[in-house]
């Protein structure tokens, strides 16, 4: 008996022909823990919608949905809102009251419980999410994440028997969507909840998942157990496949040919799950691990993992864009080339005289044409120090230094006029107009007097950020990478040379990283600096140039990516934690497939030899270009990367790794 | 019109009269304070009673909610130029947007909450009111062409031109009579005159800062309120 | 604060009726010792409750409102017979100066009721009193109180935002700062109107709006809420008999006449005084309470 049961479900909004939902079908048997992935703008969220009749979107359905064997439009919204649980994307706005206690009660009240049972449920639910604490807090004073866990226990006071998370952790820093995720599983075993849940992080949420789903431009393309969802989609060419955890693309992409035909029971998860799968490989290849690779290799050794030989597999599951625009620090002779455009010397930084340092003898320096990534915990300080660095904060001690200027104490907007741009983390804090254009319009005011030169500024950056299409959009009837790229187009209309960036990838999926990796690598081709705050060390491994650990307000360590990651044992990628002591210096996906593919023969390890192949042409292109790398070619690139990872083709590759 | 609101309406019509009924009969020292205290709270009750008999859906709360708290907070975008609060305007653009009632609800919260994080005092219940009925007066002047006209349209300067007397003369006027009731033994035009006078220059001020904020605010936020009601499906045009 | 104040761990009903007594009294009653009294209590409860680091920056201010208050009777009052001198045309009147000091008291202790009103009148607190009077509008308060703090952040994000991209509220001159700070105040409009959706969705997903909803609060009525409301209501009730009865009659004009000093007026004033010195005596004998727990464990 399904608790959950949709029928051939269609779905288009109103006032448009586009159908947003497709003939879906599916059910959910009580007691799962089912997850639906897809990107963004697949349908999920207008899907989950349709779980709940008060939040169904005005538009024409039709099909079924059944909630306990019942048609959900014949259940009472009072029953409804006691058996389905819901929780949205952002922890903000769903809160409605101001003190944690009475957003607890808050569903309780509506539902007309007597007093006295809303204190025992309050009581229970704060205990089961540890909760009592904070239970008198004024509601802003928390962080996001137990925003989140509020959320999630305001819906549990209301005992459901359903809980739809609609991507819960895309607004939260990593460890506290890690630990969102294991609240909702501790729901899920200790409770026995039905939990349905929209994630981008499947790192995390893959291994907790009893099924998956998987949508596609509103159709349902997938629908089973997560040991096999990932062989389907590759079978199928989604572009979901580059969103799955590390190891389960590992082991796609050594077992194409099993998977492709029956889906393995033990496919690899986890972290753990993987370095047992890799290790079994590499025995297989006949090499035994570590021992034989680390006496071979050295730190100054390594190479950007795109030198790499292209695999000849047809189903390279790994990065959607080859990770090769690292050259430049790495690349001793344009280095000396290079100016330097941002510099912090010894720098300190407290917000009142009796707080805490935040900053503490902070030094940092960024040339000229380099994507640098400030890699840090969340609250460790990293926004403070783009404040300090554009003047937004004065520190107390220390010199910085910004395109020749001192931002503590050039005048109004002197820094910015000379060239200084910053992304802020939350693109709305930008938009006010009823469409993008307006708003580009406006941000192009002050640069550009004359009408027309301003429209073709502005037709120009939006090419550039991809957003011409939506020139004529309200902003907030867009995505939030596409807000996110709106905004950046905003930051671009003043003709940077410097940009700096805070956490631009936050709630974005694998795609719209990709893109605005792409957008952003095209910027530094034409000569812009980057410097980008994040905590997303993947997408740092992948695209920065260079990459610094920020620790207890100051620079802990730094290196071009693969040298950073190297050295890193837990604040890294899931393939560097995956390859750990087996594969030394893998970074990414590619790199254990790689030293996975080579024979030992091969002058004893994969990695290095095949390095040193490649990188030969490395060499003469870096002569060649500019500033160490081929612009030209590295646009190129990228765009045929982009290109492939929009259409879905992730078997193509082929085709298009330049250095073949 | 539901039972209890027609009781509130029985109370507020009986009790003002009564109320001043009783400061005529029984004098005592501070009659006038008190007894005006109590006519502004009756004044107020029947608002708020026809608020609550509404029964307000989800989203009228929370756009109410909203323009309340961003009438209040306004000022933090405007920490550079102390003295100059948009919160009137806010006001004033929630009755023309969202019509007469939630005009008042937003006006008086807006006075009850501003206290309530600036500090209260005896001045609240007159400040409240005088929000209040501002922005009730902006809803019955100007809502239903704004509703019909889905925007502002030419309205811009009327509602500039209402929004500065009612600065001046509405919020200035009542608020400066509660000083006088409150800090006068008895009604003098001198003591009036003096409290007037020293207001002056505030009251001044304070209509300047509604007239700039309405001109700069005033297409913008009714266009959005529109936007919002249409997505909500929210606040029929008012007939 | 919570549960650590005797007074202010009352049931929210309790005391917002002691403020409302307390308040209205010294407005109503201009006797002078009410009037000391009553600053006495205000006063010491204000110190009570906020610390004299605190109240140090508070005071000043209430200060020179007094002597302002004190002053302005005299000069634009010309009622009395005791004339005492000249100011310009017009006398100065021993009685006038009089009203014009019980007024500053009255005043002063207005608003130093009014500060500790405002420390222990949480929001929790008022919703208890009103959540079920007034639902809806309680529901709105309690969500102005939300957003408030969100918008004032929001709008130091926004300002540093638009600076990030050239636009600074902070320089420049007075028409671009203004105009520049109603881009800051648009962009959060815009922001919270439109993520006010998200805001009704989960109202909506909780059930808001179904019939019958309750008003939770987290504080229960004990036996001594009662105590306190019986000895509170049965103090007020002295007062105003008292005060019916012309017990507590003082007239400022034309001479400073005290009516009566009968055992009413004493009685009345007994009870005065413990009602406004109540807070504080329970507070301190508590924490002595509490201290010779501390050192006899």
């Amino acid at each position: 008996m399904a608790l959950v049961a949709v029928q051939s479900l269609n779905f288009a909004y109103a006032g448009s022909q586009r159908e947003v939902l497709r003939d879906v079908s599916f059910t959910i048997d009580p007691g799962e823990f089912v997850l639906l992935i897809g990107q963004s703008g697949c349908g999920k969220t207008t899907l989950l919608r349709h779980l709940k009749t008060a939040l169904t979107p005005h538009g024409r359905p039709s099909g079924s949905v059944m909630f306990d064997d019942r048609p959900l439009e014949d259940i009472g919204l009072e029953e409804q809102t006691r058996r389905i649980g819901f929780v949205l994307q952002n922890p903000d706005n769903q809160i409605v009251t101001d003190k944690v206690w009475h957003e607890l009660a808050f569903g309780l009240e509506s539902l007309g419980t007597p007093r006295e049972v809303i204190r025992r449920r309050v009581a229970e639910m704060a205990s089961f999410f540890g909760i009592v604490n904070w239970y008198h807090r004024d509601v802003e004073t928390l962080s996001g994440g137990q925003k989140q866990l509020l959320n999630l226990a305001a819906v549990m006071t209301m005992q459901p028997d359903l809980l739809v998370l609609d991507e819960p952790t895309a607004q939260l820093d990593p460890i506290a969507a890690v630990d969102f995720l294991a609240a909702a599983k501790r729901i899920n075993d200790e409770l026995g909840t039905t939990v349905l849940v929209t994630e981008h992080r499947l790192e995390s949420a893959f291994p907790l998942s009893d099924r998956v789903l998987v949508m596609n431009q509103g159709k349902l393309i997938a629908d089973e157990c997560p040991h096999s969802a990932g062989a389907t989609l590759a079978r199928q060419d989604d572009p979901m496949v580059f969103a799955l955890p590390a190891a389960v693309r590992l082991a796609l992409t050594l077992d194409e040919v099993q998977l492709a035909l029956t889906a393995s029971p033990t496919t690899p998860m986890t972290i753990r799950e993987g370095r047992t799968y890799l290790r079994a490989k590499l025995a297989e290849v006949g090499c035994e691990s570590a021992v034989c690779t680390a006496t071979t290799r050295s730190m100054t050794d390594q190479r950007p993992s795109a030198s790499l030989p292209a695999p000849s597999s047809p189903l390279l599951l790994t990065s959607p864009i080859p990770p090769s625009f690292c050259a430049q620090s790495q690349n001793p002779q344009s280095q000396s080339l290079q100016t330097t455009v941002i510099e912090a010397n010894d720098v300190w930084f407290r917000y009142s005289r009796n707080s805490e340092d935040v900053l503490r003898g902070l030094d940092m320096s960024v040339n000229q044409g380099e994507f640098a990534c400030l890699l840090g915990g969340n609250g460790s300080g990293k926004t403070t120090t783009l404040g300090a660095l554009s003047g937004l904060n004065k520190p107390y001690r220390g010199k910085i230094k910004l395109l020749g200027l001192n931002p503590a104490k050039a005048k109004g907007m002197e820094l910015f006029r000379a060239g200084l741009s910053v992304l802020p983390q939350d693109p709305q804090t930008l938009f006010m107009r009823n469409t993008i254009f307006d708003d580009l319009d406006d941000a192009a005011r002050a640069h550009y007097t004359d009408k027309s030169a301003r429209e073709t500024a502005v037709e120009q950056v939006a090419a550039t950020t991809e957003i011409t299409s939506l020139l004529r959009t309200h902003p907030y009837d867009v995505s939030g990478g596409e807000q996110q790229r709106a905004a950046l187009a905003m930051a671009l209309l003043t003709n940077p040379k410097v940009l700096f960036l805070d956490e631009p990838t936050k709630g974005m999926d694998a795609f719209f990283k990709a893109k605005l990796a792409s957008v952003l690598h095209r910027l530094i081709d034409n000569g812009l600096t980057i410097l980008m705050v994040s905590h997303d060390v993947e997408f740092a491994a992948l695209y920065a140039s260079r990459c610094m650990l920020f620790f207890d307000g100051s620079v802990v360590t730094e290196g071009a990516p693969r040298e950073f990651f190297v050295g890193n044992s837990f604040y890294t990628t899931a393939a560097n934690r995956i390859g750990r002591g087996l594969v030394p210096g893998a970074v990414s996906v590619d790199d254990l497939v790689a030293a996975c593919r080579v024979p030992r023969a091969n002058g004893g390890v994969g990695l290095t030899a095949s390095r040193s192949m490649a990188s030969e042409g490395r060499t003469t292109e870096a002569s060649a270009g500019k500033s160490g790398l081929d612009a030209a070619t590295r646009s190129r690139r990228v765009d045929a990367a982009t290109s492939r990872s929009m259409t879905g083709a992730g078997a193509t590759v082929k085709s298009d790794v330049p250095e073949s | 019109m539901g039972v209890e609101m027609r009781l509130t309406w029985v109370i507020t019509l009986l009790g003002i009269p009564a109320a001043l009924l009783a400061g005529v009969l029984f004098p005592f020292e501070r009659n006038y304070y008190f007894i005006s205290l109590v006519v502004v709270l009756l004044a107020m009750l029947p608002f708020f009673a026809s608020f609550e008999g509404r029964k307000p859906q989800a989203r009228e709360i929370v756009v109410v909610a909203v323009m309340t708290a961003l009438a209040v907070s306004g000022r933090a975008a405007f920490f550079m130029i102390p003295q100059f609060k948009p919160g009137m305007a806010v006001v004033i653009l929630s009755g023309v947007g969202l019509g007469r009632e939630s005009g008042f609800v937003v006006g008086a919260l807006t006075g009850f909450v501003s206290n309530f994080i600036f500090g209260q005092g005896p001045w609240t219940p007159w400040q409240m009111f005088a929000y209040g009925l501002s922005g009730f007066l902006a809803g019955v002047i100007f809502s239903g062409p704004a509703a019909r006209n889905q925007g502002l349209g030419n309205l811009n300067i009327p509602v500039i031109i209402y929004g500065t007397l009612a600065t001046f003369v509405i919020y200035g006027a009542l608020v400066d009579t509660s000083s006088v009731l409150m800090w006068a033994s008895d009604i003098t035009w001198a003591s009036i005159s003096a409290i007037f006078i020293s207001g002056l220059m505030f009251n001044a001020l304070h209509a300047f800062a509604s007239a700039v904020f309405l001109a700069l605010l005033s297409t913008l936020v009714v266009e959005k309120l529109t936007r919002l009601k249409v997505r909500f499906g929210l606040f029929e045009p008012v007939p | 604060m919570r549960g650590t104040e005797r007074f202010s761990s009352l049931h929210p009903v309790v005391t917002v009726c002691y403020f409302v007594a307390v308040v209205g009294v010294s407005v109503l009653l201009m006797h002078p010792l009410v009037l000391g009294v009553s600053f006495a209590g205000a006063l010491s409860y204000a110190l009570y409750l906020n610390g004299w680091a605190n109240m140090r920056k508070t005071l000043p201010g209430l200060l020179v409102l007094m002597l302002v208050a004190a002053l302005f009777n005299p000069i634009f009052n010309h009622r009395g017979y005791t004339t005492l001198g000249y100011l310009g045309d017009n006398p100065i009147t021993l009685e006038a100066i009089y009203y014009g000091l019980a007024s500053a008291a009255m005043i002063g202790s207005v608003l130093l009721w009014f500060v500790s009103y405002n420390k222990v009148m949480t929001s929790d607190r008022f919703l208890c009193v009103f959540g079920n009077v007034i639902p809806a509008l309680s529901l709105v308060f309690s969500m102005v109180l939300r957003f408030v703090p969100r918008y004032f952040a929001q709008a130091k994000r926004v300002a540093a935002a638009q600076r990030g991209i050239g636009r600074d509220v902070t320089s420049g001159s007075w028409y671009a700062r203004a105009r520049n700070g109603s881009a800051v105040l648009s962009v959060l409009l815009t922001w919270a109107l439109e993520n006010s959706v998200d805001t009704s969705d989960s109202m909506l997903a909780r059930g808001y709006g179904l019939p019958g909803r309750t008003a939770y609060t987290d504080f229960r009525w004990r036996d001594r809420d009662l105590m306190a409301a019986l000895g509170f209501g049965g103090a007020v009730l002295v007062v105003a008999v008292a005060m019916i009865v012309g017990a507590l009659r003082v007239t400022y004009y034309p001479g400073f006449v005290v009516s009566s000093w009968s055992v009413a007026t004493w009685l009345a004033l007994g009870v005065w005084t413990a009602l406004c010195l109540a807070p504080v005596v329970v507070g301190v004998v508590e924490e002595a309470k509490w201290r010779s727990l501390l050192s006899n464990p």
